[in-house]
């Protein structure tokens, strides 16, 4: 059942439109990442439902009910900034006490809360620190005890980890994950960190240009993407020019630049015959092997460069019309014959792994 | 993580032992410094002697101030006039402070300006200024007149409220520059975040804002206390001969009676006054600086 229903909204700042026509269904106790370049219109999304933006258009219920008439104070929405917000003059125990405070909870009840959730949190015996005695790791695990303090259904997250650095990061994403599974609170999470966005959520919405792209599980993402922003934004990818020759419903036969083609391609777009195309394959979805007549899709190439990097030997080949191609295979997986640079190889995948987007 | 790293992220506010060490060379400044004595210090020490020393050696001077009920309410006609003075400029400096740190570029552009050329212009020009609006047939009593608000023309000058009036005016600087100073070091996000915590705007105004700012409004309210208390121009072309407060009671005791050891022994209890107060803000608020 949809908890969060955002529905057509849009925002614009005098004639820019930072946010256009975003629609997105959030079920309770889901853990939801907004994922996308920087201006991609991800806080101003997130500032239209915690009330600090008005929308210019549509409307967001939450539980069923239209919240844009209730001001932010009355929304009781949790929310952990980017920057270090918590109140500088009042002590740990004290910010997190502070919603409570203001609802005039008794003074049993907000110390009990507020050493749950410093527990929660495990921070217990910074209670008495003040802010500035933290580090910025600290902080922001003290702002999400505070955002949780007063049990909000729905916690905002804006790049809350994006000042820290990666072991500390990891940490607490980490935490935030345990508190996700102890507390079942709906997370709406915004990042520009694609492996953040991966790691945490249930599922990714990536925005580009103020609209969603695509909403779906990490790996729909990463395997199925349905427009070639995706397909770049998301994971590693190589593109390839091409020319479609022929289309058959979803599929379609290609040609390179050099002449030589590949049958069957899925295609994604409207595109006829005769239009350029991109055909975008994984970097470790490509096989390397000596140049040898082969059944199924694959162009001759010549290698230009090949790493060791531990797990994975990075290749680049060239093709015959000057593109660079990546290609990552396992350390540990067996190579018939290992090529040196500038040996002529031929490069295959399997067709299902090959997807066509229009130019 | 530990307790070590928030001591050193704590440091940078303290004055370092090192700072406090590099400050004993002070060779360099020897002139200066024997300038500021020669100027500053001595002058207050002179009146001092001369307050215990004329007509002749005793404390008689400060008994006979303290025995006077007019001197008494001299010194009380002060007080009252620096306090309300530095109770409005706090209630009208929040606000035009707030919207200064707030409003857009060009607004608050224009708003600062004003209240620098207003702090620029000669401040006797000020106050002649406050008397042609102020008095007997004036703009305002005028005003009031045709809107049919009062009958007869208010007495707004050669009285306490025609001091207050122009020293609030005078003094609105004072508060507004260190209050705007205090303000505009806080991260509006703070206020963002006290809203999602259910904070209403009072609220948010009484328990994030003003703790935030106390500092500010201690610092311009000192500033402003002080400067009014021994204020002379002002008082003296819009106050009355009847109700006059301390710096013209000195001026006059000088000029007119020649006494100067009442009137040394007059200025040695605003100065003392000035230096308690100023101890007690110490105390409470360090050096009244904004928190950064
Ligand atoms: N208050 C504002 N006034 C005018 N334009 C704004 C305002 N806030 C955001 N914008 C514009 O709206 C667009 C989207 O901004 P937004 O902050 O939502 O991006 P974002 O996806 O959060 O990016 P980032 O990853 O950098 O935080 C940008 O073009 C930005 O310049
Ligand atoms: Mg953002």
């Amino acid at each position: 059942m949809t908890f969060l229903d955002i529905r057509g909204v849009s925002k614009s700042f005098g004639n820019v439109a930072a946010v256009s026509d975003v629609s997105l269904e959030i079920a309770r106790g889901e853990f939801m990442t907004f994922l996308g370049p920087s201006g991609s219109g991800k806080s101003t999304t997130l500032y239209m439902i915690a009330g600090f933006f008005e929308p210019t258009g549509g409307d967001i219920r939450l539980d069923g009910r239209s919240i844009l008439a209730e001001p932010s104070n009355r929304r009781n929405i949790g929310m952990v900034f980017q920057r270090y917000t918590l109140f500088p003059h009042l002590s740990v125990a004290e910010n997190v006490a502070f919603p409570l405070r203001v609802r005039r909870r008794s003074g049993a009840e907000v110390s009990r809360k507020v050493e749950e959730m410093l527990a929660l949190v495990r921070l217990e015996r910074f209670a008495d620190r003040m802010p500035a005695q933290l580090s910025g790791g600290q902080q922001q695990r003290v702002a999400l005890a505070r955002a949780l303090a007063y049990d909000p259904p729905l916690l905002l997250m804006d790049e809350p980890l994006s000042a820290l650095d990666k072991k500390l990061r990891e940490e607490i994403q980490a935490e935030i994950r345990r508190i996700h599974r102890e507390t079942g609170v709906t997370i709406l999470y915004v990042t520009h960190d694609q492996e953040e966005a991966l790691s945490l959520s249930d599922r990714v919405a990536l925005f580009n240009h103020g609209r969603i792209e695509q909403v779906g599980k990490g790996r729909d993402l990463y395997d199925a993407p349905h427009t070639r922003f995706v397909a770049g934004f998301v994971g590693h990818s190589n593109f390839l020019d091409c020319t479609i020759a022929a289309r058959r419903d979803v599929r379609a036969d290609i040609v390179f630049p050099d002449g030589s083609g590949c049958a069957d391609i899925p295609l994604h777009a409207a595109a006829s015959s005769g239009t350029a195309a991109r055909l975008m394959i994984r970097p470790d979805r490509l096989q390397l092997a000596a140049p040898v007549p082969a059944a199924g899709p694959g162009i001759d190439t010549t290698l230009s460069d090949a790493t060791f990097i531990g797990e994975t030997f990075h290749f680049a080949v060239t093709t015959g019309w000057g593109a660079q191609v990546n290609v990552r295979l396992p350390a540990g997986a067996p190579m018939a014959h290992e090529p040196v640079i500038g040996e002529r190889v031929r490069l295959s995948w399997n067709a299902a792994d090959a997807r066509l987007f229009a130019d | 993580m530990t307790v070590t790293d928030a001591t050193t992220s704590t440091a940078p506010h303290a004055p370092s032992a090192s700072s406090r060490r590099a400050a004993r060379g002070f060779a360099p400044v020897t002139p200066a410094l024997a300038l500021v004595v020669f100027v500053f210090v001595l002058p207050v020490l002179a009146l001092l002697l001369r307050s215990v020393l004329e007509p002749q050696p005793g404390l008689q001077n400060y008994e006979a101030f303290f025995a006077s009920t007019t001197y008494l309410k001299v010194l009380g006609n002060t007080f009252l006039v620096a306090g309300t003075v530095t109770v409005v400029t706090v209630l009208l400096g929040f606000p035009v402070a707030w919207f200064l740190a707030i409003a857009p570029g060009f607004w608050s552009r224009l708003l600062f300006a004003i209240v620098i050329l207003s702090m620029w212009t000669n401040l006797l020009a000020r106050t002649y200024a406050w008397m042609v609006l102020l008095q007997r047939t004036g703009i305002i009593n005028r005003t009031l007149i045709d809107l049919g608000l009062i009958s007869g023309p208010l007495p707004l000058i050669n009285n306490l409220v025609g001091v207050t009036i122009g020293m609030t005016y005078i003094m609105l600087p004072f508060m507004i520059l260190p209050l705007h100073a205090t303000i505009r070091s806080i991260d509006p996000t703070v206020f963002q975040a006290a809203a999602l915590c259910g904070a209403s705007r009072w609220q948010a105004f009484t328990r994030v804002m003003l703790p935030l700012t106390a500092s500010g409004i201690a610092a311009g309210a000192l500033m402003v206390f002080v400067m009014s208390l021994g204020y002379f121009i002002t008082p003296a072309l819009l106050g009355g001969t009847s109700n006059m407060m301390l710096a013209e009671l000195i001026a006059q005791l000088v000029q007119s009676l020649l006494d100067w050891g009442l009137a040394g022994a007059a200025a040695l209890i605003l100065l003392t006054i000035t230096l308690a107060i100023y101890l007690v803000q110490l105390r409470f608020f360090g050096f009244g600086q904004a928190r950064s």
